[in-house]
This record gives C-alpha cells, sequence and structure tokens, in this order.
C-alpha cells in the first residue's frame, strides 16, 4: 500500500502497450509515465489512439498486449478512484440533472454532494431539466459534474470541450482547472484543440499513428520559447 | 443501485401496467359472470372468451422479454451510457446482477399477479373441462407463468448484451422464447416423469368427445379427466389385431352421429399414455423450476460475458 499511495509512482504507467481491433493496431508498443497531480494533454490527429489510451486506463477495454497500471492496480479495479468523462458526453436522457447527482450518490461511495450541487449551480443548470433536453454544453458540465463529485484521484475527460462553442469551451477548461486543484487530483484530457491544451495543461503526450511521439513537462518541452502548436506539428511532420 | 434500476425501469413498468389494465378489467368481469348463476352449459360457452385470456397470459411473458428485457442492456450500449454508469464506483457485474434482479423480479410479479386472477376467473370453467393440465392451458395457469417471465426477460438482456443492438434483441428474444414455449410441452414436459399406460375402449361417448378420427383408424383429442394424455396408439381390435379398414372406412363415411356407433360396435381400443390429474401440481413447481434453472444459467452468462466484454 505504502508503494501504491507514494507520491512519486506515476498515476498511470504502461508498457509496450498494444491494443489491436481486429486487423486495426490502434495503439502500438506505448511506454507512459504520467506524474501526480498534473492536468495532461493527450493530443494528436483523429485516430491516433487518443480514446482508446483513455478506455484502457478506465477499464472500459482490456490491452491485447503490454502492461497497464492506474494509480498502482489494473485497470478498473479502483472504480471509486478513477473518474471518466467518455466522448460525446453520455448521459441519461429521460434523467433529470437532479436524478443524475442522485444516481451519483447512490453509485459512488465517496460522492461529494456539495461539490455537485456548486457545480451545477454554477454551471447554471436547472436541476429539474430533463439530460436529454440539455445543449451540448450543459451535457458536457453535467457529465463532468458526475465524474468529479465522487472526488477521482484521476480524472480522465475524451473531447470533453468538442460539443462547445469557443466562449463555453473557455469557461468549461477554466473550470476544470479549478476544480481539478480543489481535489488535488490528476487529470488526462485527451483533445485535438491545441489551443485548449496549451490553456490548461502542464503536462503533454502527443500521440500519433498509435505511438507515442513526446511526452513531458509542458515547460521543459517549450524551452527554446516555442509555441506548443510548433512543436505539436513538427512531431507529427516529421512522423509522417 | 437499485433506485437506478428503478428509475430506469418506471416508465416501462407503468406502460406496461396501464397496458394489462383492460385485461385485468376483461378478466374480473368474465369471472364474475361465470359465478353469476351461471349453470353447466352456461359455463362451457366461455370457452372462447377464455382460450383468448389464456393466449394474452401465454404471450405475456414474451412481452415482457421484449419490451422490458431485450432493451435492458441493449439501449445502454447504444446511447453510449454504458461509459458512463460503468465508471460509478459499482462494479459491471454488480450493476447487471441488480437490474437483472430488480427488472425480472417486476416480470414475475406481474405475470404472477395475471395469472392468478384468471386461475381465479377461469375456475368454474376448468372444474367443469378438466383440462387445466393439457398443454396449451398448463402454461397459462398457477405459478408456471411467473417463471416464464422471469427467464423471458433474463433472455432478453442476455441477447441484447451479446447482440449490442435493442431492435435485433427484441426480435430474436420473441422468436427464442417462442421456440422454448413450443419446445417445453412437445418435446420435454412430457418426459419429465414417466408416463402411465392405460388401455382405453372407445365407447360411442369417448368417440363423441374426440377432435379427429383418421382414416388409418388413428385419433387425436381423448381425454382424461384432469389429466394430460401425451400420446395414443391407433385404434385395435381388443385382442390387439389391426382394425379392419374397409369395414372401419365404412363406419366414418357415416354421419358423426351414426359413425360413433359403428365404430363402438366394434368394440376397438387404443393404448394412450397420460400424466394423471394428481400429478398437476407437481409438473407445475418441475416447471418452474426447469425456468428458474434457465433464468439462472442465462444470468450468469450475461455476467461473464459483460465482465469481459471489449468495448
Amino acid at each position: 500500500m505504502s508503494r501504491m499511495n507514494s507520491p512519486d509512482r506515476p498515476v498511470l504507467e504502461a508498457e509496450h502497450l498494444t491494443k489491436r481491433y481486429g486487423k486495426r493496431t490502434a495503439l502500438d508498443d506505448c511506454a507512459l509515465a504520467v506524474p501526480r497531480g498534473r492536468i495532461v494533454g493527450l493530443v494528436g490527429p483523429n485516430g491516433a489512439g487518443k480514446s482508446t489510451l483513455l478506455n484502457l486506463t478506465c477499464g472500459l477495454t482490456t490491452p491485447t498486449s503490454g502492461a497497464l497500471r492506474v494509480l498502482g492496480a489494473r485497470p478498473g479495479g479502483n472504480l471509486a478512484r478513477v473518474g471518466f468523462v467518455a466522448q460525446d458526453t453520455p448521459v441519461y436522457a429521460g434523467l433529470t440533472v437532479a436524478e443524475h447527482l442522485r444516481m451519483g450518490a447512490r453509485l459512488n461511495p465517496s460522492w461529494d454532494g456539495a461539490l455537485a450541487r456548486r457545480r451545477i449551480a454554477d454551471a447554471a443548470l436547472d436541476p429539474n431539466a430533463r439530460a436529454g433536453r440539455l445543449s451540448g454544453g450543459q451535457r458536457a458540465q453535467l457529465a463532468l459534474t458526475v465524474a468529479a463529485a465522487k472526488r477521482p484521484d484521476l480524472l480522465l475527460l475524451d473531447e470533453p470541450a468538442a460539443a462547445l462553442d469557443p466562449l463555453a469551451r473557455k469557461a468549461f477548461l477554466h473550470d476544470l482547472v479549478d476544480f481539478v486543484a480543489e481535489l488535488g487530483s490528476t487529470a488526462i484530457l485527451s483533445s485535438h484543440l491545441l489551443a485548449d491544451v496549451e490553456r490548461v495543461c502542464d503536462h503533454l503526450i502527443v500521440l500519433s499513428g498509435g505511438r507515442v511521439r513526446v511526452a513531458g513537462d509542458v515547460r521543459d518541452l517549450l524551452t527554446d520559447g516555442r509555441r506548443l502548436e510548433e512543436l505539436v506539428l513538427s512531431h507529427l511532420e516529421a512522423t509522417r | 443501485m437499485i433506485w437506478l434500476s428503478w428509475r430506469q425501469f418506471r416508465a416501462q413498468g407503468v406502460t406496461a401496467c396501464v397496458a394489462l389494465v383492460p385485461f385485468a378489467a376483461f378478466v374480473v368481469w368474465t369471472g364474475l359472470r361465470l359465478r353469476d348463476d351461471c349453470a353447466a352449459e352456461c359455463v362451457r360457452a366461455f370457452q372462447g372468451r377464455l382460450y383468448l385470456l389464456d393466449a394474452v397470459l401465454l404471450a405475456l411473458p414474451a412481452v415482457l422479454g421484449m419490451f422490458w428485457g431485450a432493451p435492458l442492456v441493449a439501449r445502454e450500449l447504444e446511447a453510449g451510457t454504458h461509459r458512463t454508469v460503468w465508471n460509478q464506483s459499482v462494479s459491471r457485474r454488480r450493476w447487471l446482477l441488480v437490474k437483472l434482479l430488480f427488472t425480472a423480479a417486476c416480470a414475475a410479479v406481474l405475470a404472477g399477479a395475471c395469472s392468478a386472477l384468471l386461475t381465479w376467473a377461469a375456475a368454474p370453467y376448468d372444474r367443469l373441462a378438466a383440462d387445466r393440465f393439457t398443454a396449451l392451458i398448463f402454461g397459462a395457469r398457477n405459478v408456471a407463468p411467473v417463471a416464464y417471465a422471469a427467464f423471458a426477460v433474463v433472455l432478453g438482456a442476455l441477447l441484447g448484451l451479446v447482440l449490442r443492438r435493442t431492435l435485433p434483441a427484441m426480435a430474436l428474444t420473441a422468436a427464442a422464447f417462442v421456440a422454448v414455449q413450443v419446445a417445453m410441452p412437445t418435446l420435454v414436459r412430457p418426459h419429465l416423469v414417466p408416463p402411465v399406460t392405460a388401455d382405453a375402449r372407445m365407447t360411442v361417448e369417448v368417440l363423441r368427445n374426440l377432435r379427429f378420427l383418421g382414416a388409418d383408424a388413428s385419433i387425436e383429442g381423448l381425454s382424461v379427466p384432469g389429466g394430460w394424455v401425451t400420446s395414443t396408439s391407433k385404434m385395435r381390435r381388443s385382442n390387439g389385431d389391426p382394425v379392419d379398414l374397409a369395414h372401419y372406412g365404412s363406419c366414418i363415411s357415416a354421419s358423426p352421429d351414426l359413425a360413433s356407433q359403428c365404430i363402438a360396435a366394434l368394440d376397438l381400443h387404443v393404448r394412450a399414455e397420460y400424466q394423471p390429474a394428481g400429478r398437476y401440481w407437481r409438473f407445475q413447481w418441475l416447471e418452474v423450476g426447469l425456468f428458474a434453472a434457465m433464468t439462472a444459467t442465462a444470468g450468469a452468462l450475461g455476467l461473464w460475458r459483460v465482465r469481459r466484454r471489449p468495448d
């Protein structure tokens, strides 16, 4: 246990991680170590393997080969400590916002009801509105609230801001930074929008063609005053 | 988890109950009229109406399997909400187990209530006709429908989990359940307990109540009061010799009344295999046990599948 909870131990460790869907290789022999307490940007073109990596991390999918440890355990073995907001932020169309919070409270022993209610109020969501009637942005806020209020140590977000207009996206990401800090957790968010990542992330993983092209602290990677976009594009172009 | 199961089930549950209100009202009305100064002739007149109600009760488990069972998991997979609910602090197996138990229990209660109502309503007719053991009516009385409903729902959920699509799962659930319901009384149930064999003399009375007289001296529709005849041989002479088909043929070409007298005069016999009336409850519980075992098997397959299922 001491080793598992040690602050030095990466929250996510992957070695030779490979995932194939039939003949298609989504992730190819990836090695990763994500340190604790960061907001990690997972970037790369469509089909690079971002969603696959996140689905493997939360245990929705199993690797074809290789090893993956999440918070020191097998993926999916720590359901209470990992929060996941899937792509397209799926919520129950027939349930109201308040009922989503009730679901979260019933299904998570570590549920923080006060945090959830505050976030819903901050996002100006009507608790009595059915989730099916919410806009894409509101749905994303609801899904993020449900994932965050279980107070996970690791929060995974798959293209969380994709459905939002630029203004809502900015607010959403700002919120995200706030409460990752409040939770004292680690967040990994995938995005193909580099501007988003540049705004909030302090750690970067660039995926392309199922391989990790570059990974590390944003400050270390951007030492020579380059912009993130140039850095990522140069890596992606080099591997083309 | 129980709250979520209930919340997701609520609309479907209310819909089913509302849809069954006319059925229940009609059953009660029929039951009251059967008891309202109704002599044997009057009771017999209810046969057609009761067959209709039997048909509804026999179809009910299949409908529950389609509309409650098949979408249970398939709808989550289609909407993508499984990715939300599987990332709460409840394991997938526990999630599925609670959903299955809750929905199957609701189906069992609903089917049980409908069956109890029809069993009560039809009691005067059943006493008179003494046919509650026969293949079709057996499944529309007492406890058997409870087990059918639970099985249909769990089967539907399993097929939804495997097929991942609601509509195909609904169609396959209906087809598979109907296949089971046809195979059960024809292939399985007659052999659950070795039948009793008896020799029956073809009297005028017996012949008149038959459903069918074949040109080859075969018969259909022999009945034993309260029991269930599972097979009958061709008619033979009392010493075991085959029937003189020429003579027999001239008999059955006569009018039905004369034919019965003419054949009875030949002193013919059949060997019948049947389950006597006293075994009725044993068979009801055997049926429940069998379907409970199939329900448990389907549920276990589902739990195994949901754990291993790659997204």
